[in-house]
């Protein structure tokens, strides 16, 4: 273990890059600490340098671009929770978001780049994200390059923090006339979930329902019932809807978790409540103009 | 390593923000959590180490305006920002409103928590003059304490805003 942790701060993008690169392993990002710091606090990380990315403005900001709302990876909770962009545009996002656990302390500092980056199993905005179809953006030493949050995840040992940089989160805007849904069972307000699931309902010309539907704290990660549902929905159009969510969630959930909220069993149990609950609440919204 | 990255890197932190209005400098240790640099090394014992994992809140203090839990925030990151402890708060004389509406309606008992409480309060008045109980409750999930069951503290609260309101008024 180093005793003597050394730290850095670069103030430009492609400073940050090549000093990960030139630091090679042992170095680690910091932005808002709220994943890091207590277990620096408790000695379960030791890195031989802090790099400090909150100076670098290429992370920061809100803006509405051609491929859709790009969202720097320092925003933290608060700030998705409150500005009028994501709120008109993402309001499934911002609603998720004051969601996260921890309280308000954790929402003025925690950063969307650290809760994607952590990958907790556990954690909120992870289904909201993955059902509005987000990309992210990485720096590294090769450059920039765009890629789907899904392929990230599926990534066991994604360097993301250690060797390269989460820089931005692009979002599609939300069909206006979707309806949307966040449901979390909790034990407490500032818990985390037992279960919770995403949905985001359009209601297609022909009338049927077209559902993204994600649910997470249930399996190691997110698990996204989109493609399964839209298939059952296909092929048995006169099934009651609760009843395809509940046959897809015990066909597609295989490998639920156990932890203190509760044994795999339950776990499985609870993400089919939830993500009836979130479907039937999206329906809920629909606009009907 | 190219001689400019080696510039980057440092093996401390030269500190400069505002404590409670005092500027402050100081060369920390790279891992120092804002809470450790309070307590340690500007003596503000007011802010209290509950558990060192961002649960409890007992070590809420402000930074720029906005409630933050000092023991997963690394110090070296509030470079040039303002942060209030408690100790800036009120005077033993004068106590802040929601200070004296925590004294008037028991809003604690052994009082580990209050610190965060107050501070936490703070905020949410300044965002939400008139709070529900449902907010306050919830811009509260991030105090735990374990002797009031919260009913007290919620009660304190609510005085809080009618105190911080007439307080308000007067000043302007």
């Amino acid at each position: 273990m180093n005793l003597r942790m050394q730290y850095a701060r670069p103030r430009k993008l492609d400073q940050a890059t090549e000093l990960l690169d030139a630091l090679g392993t042992g170095a680690m990002v910091i932005a808002g600490g709220q994943e890091l710091m207590p277990y620096l606090n408790y000695g379960r990380i030791s890195p031989s340098i802090f790099m400090d990315i909150s100076g670098l403005a290429e992370l920061e900001g809100i803006e509405e671009t051609a491929q859709g709302i790009s969202i720097g990876a320092l925003t933290v909770h608060r700030q998705i929770q409150i500005n009028p962009v994501i709120n008109s545009a993402l309001p499934l996002l911002s609603f998720a978001a004051a969601q996260i656990g921890g309280g308000r302390q954790v929402h003025n500092r925690g950063t969307i780049g650290g809760n994607i980056v952590a990958m907790h199993a556990l954690y909120d905005i992870a289904p909201a994200l993955i059902a509005l179809r987000a990309q992210i953006e990485v720096a590294g030493n090769q450059g920039l390059r765009t890629v789907p949050l899904t392929e990230l995840l599926v990534e066991t040992d994604h360097d993301l923090g250690t060797k390269t940089l989460l820089t931005r989160i692009v979002i599609p805007a939300m069909d206006p006339a979707s309806g949307w849904a966040y449901e979390k069972l909790k034990i407490t307000e500032g818990s985390y979930g037992s279960a919770n699931a995403a949905a985001i309902v359009l209601r297609k010309p022909d009338g049927d329902l077209q559902v993204d539907l994600v649910v997470g704290a249930v399996a190691e990660q997110p698990v996204d019932l989109t493609g399964p549902l839209s298939e059952r929905l296909r092929d048995n159009p006169d099934t009651d809807l609760d009843e395809q969510i509940d046959a897809v969630c015990q066909a597609v959930i295989t490998d639920p978790i156990s932890d203190q909220r509760g044994h795999a069993e339950y776990r499985k149990a609870m993400a089919c409540v939830v993500a009836k609950r979130a479907v039937a609440a999206a329906i809920k919204k629909i606009k009907t103009s | 390593m190219a001689v400019d990255m080696q510039e980057l890197v440092e093996d401390s932190v030269l500190l400069q923000c505002r404590v409670n209005e005092t500027p402050c400098e100081e060369f920390i240790h790279p891992t120092t959590s804002l809470l450790d640099f309070l307590r340690e090394n500007l003596l503000l014992t007011g802010t209290h180490m509950g558990c060192m994992t961002g649960h409890c809140g007992a070590c809420t203090v402000m930074v720029d305006g906005s409630i933050v839990k000092s023991c997963i925030t690394l110090a070296a990151s509030v470079q040039r920002k303002k942060i209030s402890t408690i100790e800036g708060l009120g005077e033993k004389e004068s106590l802040h409103p929601v200070q004296a509406a925590f004294c008037e309606e028991s809003g604690f008992q052994c009082a580990y928590c209050a610190p965060g409480m107050l501070l936490s309060t703070v905020e949410l008045l300044n965002e939400t003059p008139d709070p529900s109980d449902a907010e306050i409750r919830s811009a509260l999930s991030g105090n735990l304490c374990r002797c009031t069951g919260y009913q007290s503290i919620v009660r304190a609260v609510r005085t809080a805003a009618k105190l911080y309101t007439a307080d308000k008024e007067t000043q302007e």
